[in-house]
């Protein structure tokens, strides 16, 4: 069912956020691995949270249709928790090593 | 229907099989990552602590790819098995949950702390927080294989007038028979996938001359833990997995060893054979007389039941590959109890690291302790079959009526092409890890 694509399509678009995230603020970057590891955890981590609030997939596939714009914000919600937490991250490692 | 549960079946057989990829290492690897950080803690030698470090970082990159390919599989317990989650969800729902609140939340915050926390908490802290990785990730396979048990064996169990399935007892989920063999099993397998990992990385860095200390060091140890852990992988582990088969599953059993009909006196076992499924006989076979008996009964002329005995519709439904699974696992586990048994050799003799075809061949037989282990996988699954609870409840059951198969072949099409990009990055990061290689400057 295309519910279990969505969190996937999800995990990518944190993934790119990351990346991206960390190529423009280049003091806050973790390396591509680092990045793309803060990218899967922080838009995990932001999707559930904003699925307490009815962005989860099965709101967006509810009754067997797409709902595009619900789409949308998940995909976005993503990309936003994986560029937070590349920042959120290389601060944690910061002052714990500090 | 049948369409329905060929696509069902298939969807889940593609995306497990590309989950367990991850898993199978990073639980071999955290009791290896354990080693070097316990040697290190005794001696002081700070190669160990940088490799320890440095596995951890391979061990971070498929840890977040078991994350995201292990979501999917949540899912389809809800989506596409729907009826079996309804019918099964408060005994497999109990173990899982485990799985879940127990153990991933005990290897990934244990993991942030081993890769930020050295500074902050000291070497003894840090050897903790790696054994407790350990745990976490033994622990998650501990209680899958406690799931997975009570589907090869159901114990503990009640059934209600609705046909739902009750606990009736909570420690038979622990206590069930077939689950520590499959568990050990499982664990050495996938310490064998490791020191394999470990031990192609050390004969790269030998090969290209780079990083000679550490390849040298890799590639001793990821000898000593492969010869050790391939041997246990066969005897006792294997040993008693077949014996657990044989008494629980006998269909099961007649069927991946290929007996087509029961013989008087004593069990062959087959080397090599095609099943041909309309003479229902093995074709162009090499069989050992009696072996087989002795094998599993430790008499050479024990009866052993072929699938004559059985009604057809209690066999698997896939009787050709289930016999190759099973033979390709154990004549790949034949093969690495061999190569390592060289390479042990090689390495008492103080010879190994010039032995260039033998790193050559340690290098490229990293992917076939995953087929292994994936075979293995394999035979467990077909060889339930056509149960998903072993003589309760049939596959055919336990589908969701309502996902429709074209449904299932779009989401299965797009998972393809998600995890073509997924595994691309993979091997992006994990290459890019084992070029910066172990050195202190590139953590």
């Amino acid at each position: 069912m295309t519910i279990t694509l969505i969190p996937l399509i999800s995990i990518v678009f944190g993934i790119i956020g990351s990346n991206l995230s960390g190529y423009i603020l280049k003091k806050y970057t973790l390396g591509i691995i680092g990045n793309t590891i803060a990218g899967v955890f922080g838009s995990v981590f932001l999707i559930k949270s904003f699925g307490r609030l009815g962005f989860d997939p099965k709101a967006i596939v509810q009754s067997g249709n797409v709902h595009i714009g619900l789409l949308i914000l998940n995909l976005f919600v993503s990309f936003i928790g994986g560029a937070i937490a590349v920042v959120l991250i290389h601060k944690l490692k910061k002052n714990i090593n500090h | 229907m049948e369409d329905m549960i060929f696509y069902d079946r298939l969807q889940f057989a593609f995306t497990i099989t590309f989950h367990y990829i991850f898993p199978q290492l990073t639980m071999g690897l955290s009791l290896i990552i354990v080693y070097f950080k316990g040697r290190y803690l005794i001696n002081k030698v700070e190669k160990y602590n940088n490799i320890a470090k440095f596995l951890m970082k391979i061990f971070a990159i498929n840890f977040t790819m078991g994350v995201i390919t292990g979501i999917p599989m949540e899912f389809q317990f809800g989506t596409n098995w729907a009826k079996f989650s309804e019918l099964t969800g408060s005994i497999i729902g109990q173990t899982l949950a485990m799985e879940g609140m127990f153990s991933f939340f005990l290897e990934s915050s244990f993991l942030a702390l081993f890769i930020f926390g050295e500074k902050l908490m000291g070497q003894k802290l840090h050897f903790l927080t790696g054994f407790l990785v350990f745990l976490g990730s033994w622990g998650s396979g501990w209680f899958i294989l406690a799931t997975n048990a009570w589907m090869q064996h159901p114990v503990g169990y009640e059934i209600l007038d609705n046909g739902k399935f009750v606990l009736e007892n909570f420690s038979a989920l622990f206590s069930n028979p077939w689950l520590l063999p499959a568990f050990l099993h499982n664990q050495f397998a996938s310490v064998v996938t490791s020191s394999f990992v470990v031990a192609s990385i050390g004969a790269f860095y030998i090969l290209r001359n780079k990083n000679l200390e550490y390849g040298k060091l890799l590639l001793k140890v990821g000898v000593v833990f492969g010869l050790v852990s391939s041997i246990l992988l066969a005897f006792p582990t294997g040993d008693w997995n077949a014996k657990n088969v044989a008494k629980y599953q006998p269909a099961s059993f007649a069927a991946m060893e290929g007996i087509f009909e029961t013989e008087e006196a004593g069990a062959e076992i087959v080397l090599i054979g095609q099943p041909n499924m309309v003479e229902k006989k093995l074709d162009n076979k090499i069989a050992v007389p009696n072996v087989l008996s002795f094998l599993t009964y430790q008499k050479w002329d024990k009866q052993i039941p072929g699938m004559d005995k059985f009604e057809k519709e209690d066999l698997p439904d896939n009787i050709p590959a289930l016999y190759y699974s099973y033979h390709i696992m154990v004549g790949l586990g034949t093969i690495f109890i061999g190569v390592m048994m060289l390479a042990g050799f090689f390495l008492w003799r103080r010879k190994l690291f010039n032995m260039q075809p033998l790193l050559w061949v340690i290098m490229f037989l990293v992917p076939f302790p995953y087929i292994a282990n994936i075979t293995g996988w394999y035979v467990a699954e077909l060889g339930r079959q056509p149960y998903l609870v072993y003589g309760l409840l049939r596959t055919t059951e336990g589908i969701s009526p309502t996902v429709s198969s074209g449904n299932t072949l779009f989401t299965l099409l797009g998972f393809v092409a998600i995890y073509l990009l997924l595994g691309l990055l993979f091997l992006i990061l994990v290459g890019k890890t084992i070029h910066q290689g172990p050195n202190p400057q590139t953590h």
